[in-house]
């Protein structure tokens, strides 16, 4: 948004002003704001689907919640999933970045394949790695066994079921921090490295301490948004493990979803959200403290 | 020596380019294949095998498409896509050029509200959607689905259109105001010429997120024959039960293909759309 703030137009909008916003606000206030207020009530009563009345508990759910051993399962699945999921796609995504940045011939092609994961539809994406990995067939399997090693039981054990979500987390969703990375590194002027360079700093001094730095506020904008986005990941795990096997990739999202839609608990289910809710507020405010969120984009 | 070494390093990195291209494609081709087996071959054909039979293949496709009812699924999303993303577009475009373009008493935290709501669960939103849609008797129509999702869709709208205003020239906008333009007259006749690419990778991107969205639709949607299209795949390929692979290869490559088509007729755009909000 434009920074500089023009006094003399103050008021100038006047009333086309409010004609030309005023439905978007009203909008978002009746379907965004207004769900957000209804479902902070539901979680303090507790309405199921079987009976449509509702009685008011207080704060009963959350109290629930608090000594319920399937919440913190389904905390610590979704702190395991976005911490490493995150650090992994950072890391590679920022490698990604400099490897496309020697530009090779064709890269082009290849950045454009490598957006198309991030398109698909999550439902469609568990399924495609459910056959990749079909522990019978699959060809992923096929092709370690050809290698000569032990496959390893992807979906099918508790042990490696978080593993693989987090695999295919890994797969569908580097290429959004590489493209921002590398967004920005494109937009860096190239005399600085020159500079560098010139004044016999090694690649590796380069890339610690020029190019790193540089590029901070593109890694951190890309990894809120993707901690963001794997905190509420539902549809890959509904299509992927369906939060098993025993509950092992059940997560918070997922557990909410349980509740509310499996077992029509909606007083609790609205309970799970609002934690959620709770979390990502203190979460990213934590985190924008280091990056502002500005509308735009990146050149 | 150095020049060999070069050579060599050059090959490695175009060999690194060439795996990561088939990482990233080799999931939807082996999709692809899998759905023009029969059932057998999957089981048997370890790997498949690159021939191709055009009556399974179109046995396979015409159970999905019109047994199974992914042709109707496609035509609901098409109509609630359509529809909501047009409405996103219609409300969402005069905030923004408000947002660029025009300062207002707290416009900074109206806007940073209305962008921050991209980061909401569906989840924490999708029962009291679905009650508001029951009681206002919505529940299980195209409306049902199109009202929540044009408040999905408005954030990331508002939040492209924003970054597209921002680098229309103050001068267009102070002559026209000079010239007596009013502001409607101004959006309509001289900024959406400009921020056209905009309103692309707005309708794009609103398009795509409406076209996977599928929580909102189990809930909202009770009749199969209004089944959504992403709702549909995940009620015929549900992790829960066991299933025809190359059913289900069809069901995903049917799903996908839309969003192949649709992403490589806009491909300079996706980045753009991608990046909206990112620090320059």
């Amino acid at each position: 948004m434009r920074r500089r703030v023009d006094a003399a137009r103050l008021g100038r909008g006047g009333a086309a002003m409010w004609l030309l916003l005023g439905p978007c606000l009203l909008y978002l206030a009746a379907f965004a704001i207004y769900p957000l207020i209804y479902s902070l009530r539901l979680s303090f009563t507790d309405l199921t689907a079987a009976d449509g009345t509702g009685r008011w508990v207080g704060l009963k759910n959350y109290g629930d919640l608090l000594f319920d051993p399937q919440f913190w399962n389904a905390a610590m699945n979704s702190a395991t999933m976005v911490v490493v999921a995150v650090t992994i796609q950072v890391v590679l995504g920022v490698a990604l970045a400099m490897f496309f940045s020697l530009q090779l011939t064709g890269e082009s092609i290849v950045r454009g394949i490598l957006v198309l994961p991030m398109l698909i539809t999550p439902i469609v994406v568990g399924v495609m790695w459910r056959a990749l990995l079909n522990p019978d067939w699959g060809i992923v399997n096929w092709a370690i066994a050809r290698l000569g090693f032990e496959p390893p039981n992807w979906l099918g054990s508790i042990g490696m079921a978080m593993k693989t979500l987090i695999l295919v987390d890994v797969w569908q969703w580097t290429p959004f921090v590489f493209i921002i990375v590398f967004a920005r590194l494109q937009s860096l002027p190239e005399d600085i490295f020159e500079a560098a360079q010139l004044d016999g700093a090694g690649r590796i001094a380069v890339f610690r301490q020029i190019t790193l730095p540089l590029l901070m506020p593109a890694i951190v904008f890309a990894a809120v948004f993707r901690a963001v986005d794997a905190f509420r990941s539902f549809d890959l795990i509904y299509g992927l493990s369906y939060g098993g096997p025993a509950r092992s990739t059940t997560t918070l999202s997922f557990f909410s979803f349980q509740n509310g839609f499996q077992f029509q608990n909606y007083g609790y289910a609205a309970a799970v959200a609002y934690m959620m809710l709770l979390i990502l507020v203190v979460g990213t405010t934590f985190l924008l403290r280091f990056v502002p969120l500005r509308p735009g984009h990146a050149r | 020596m150095n020049r060999l070494k070069r050579r060599a390093g050059r090959a490695i990195a175009y060999l690194a380019l060439i795996i990561l291209g088939i990482v990233g494609l080799a999931p939807f081709v082996y999709l692809a294949i899998l759905s023009s087996k029969r059932r057998i071959d999957i089981l048997t054909q370890v790997p498949p095998r690159l021939t191709f039979d055009w009556t399974t293949i179109s046995n396979t496709y015409r159970e999905v498409l019109f047994s199974q009812g992914m042709f109707d699924f496609t035509k609901n999303s098409v109509i609630v896509v359509g529809a909501a993303t047009l409405l996103a577009l219609i409300i969402g475009t005069p905030a923004a050029y408000v947002f660029s373009f025009m300062r207002f008493r707290n416009s900074e935290n109206f806007a940073s509200t209305i962008l921050s709501m991209r980061f909401m669960p569906p989840i924490a939103v999708a029962i009291p959607l679905f009650l508001m849609m029951k009681a206002i008797g919505l529940q299980d129509t195209y409306f049902g689905l199109i009202l929540p999702y044009v408040s999905f869709s408005l954030p990331l709208v508002v939040w492209i259109m924003i970054g597209f205003f921002d680098e229309v020239p103050r001068e267009i906008y102070d002559a026209a105001l000079v010239d007596g333009c009013t502001h409607p007259v101004l959006l309509w006749r001289v900024m959406l010429p400009i921020v056209r690419p905009g309103l692309v990778t707005a309708a794009l991107f609103a398009a795509i997120f409406i076209w996977n969205e599928f929580l909102v639709a189990l809930y909202v949607i009770d009749s199969r024959d209004l089944q959504t299209i992403s709702l549909g795949a995940a009620t015929l390929v549900s992790a829960q039960r066991p299933i025809d692979w190359n059913i289900a290869a069809a069901v995903g490559v049917v799903t996908v293909i839309p969003i192949l088509i649709f992403s490589l007729l806009v491909q300079r755009y996706i980045v753009r759309g991608l990046t909206a909000g990112a620090v320059k």
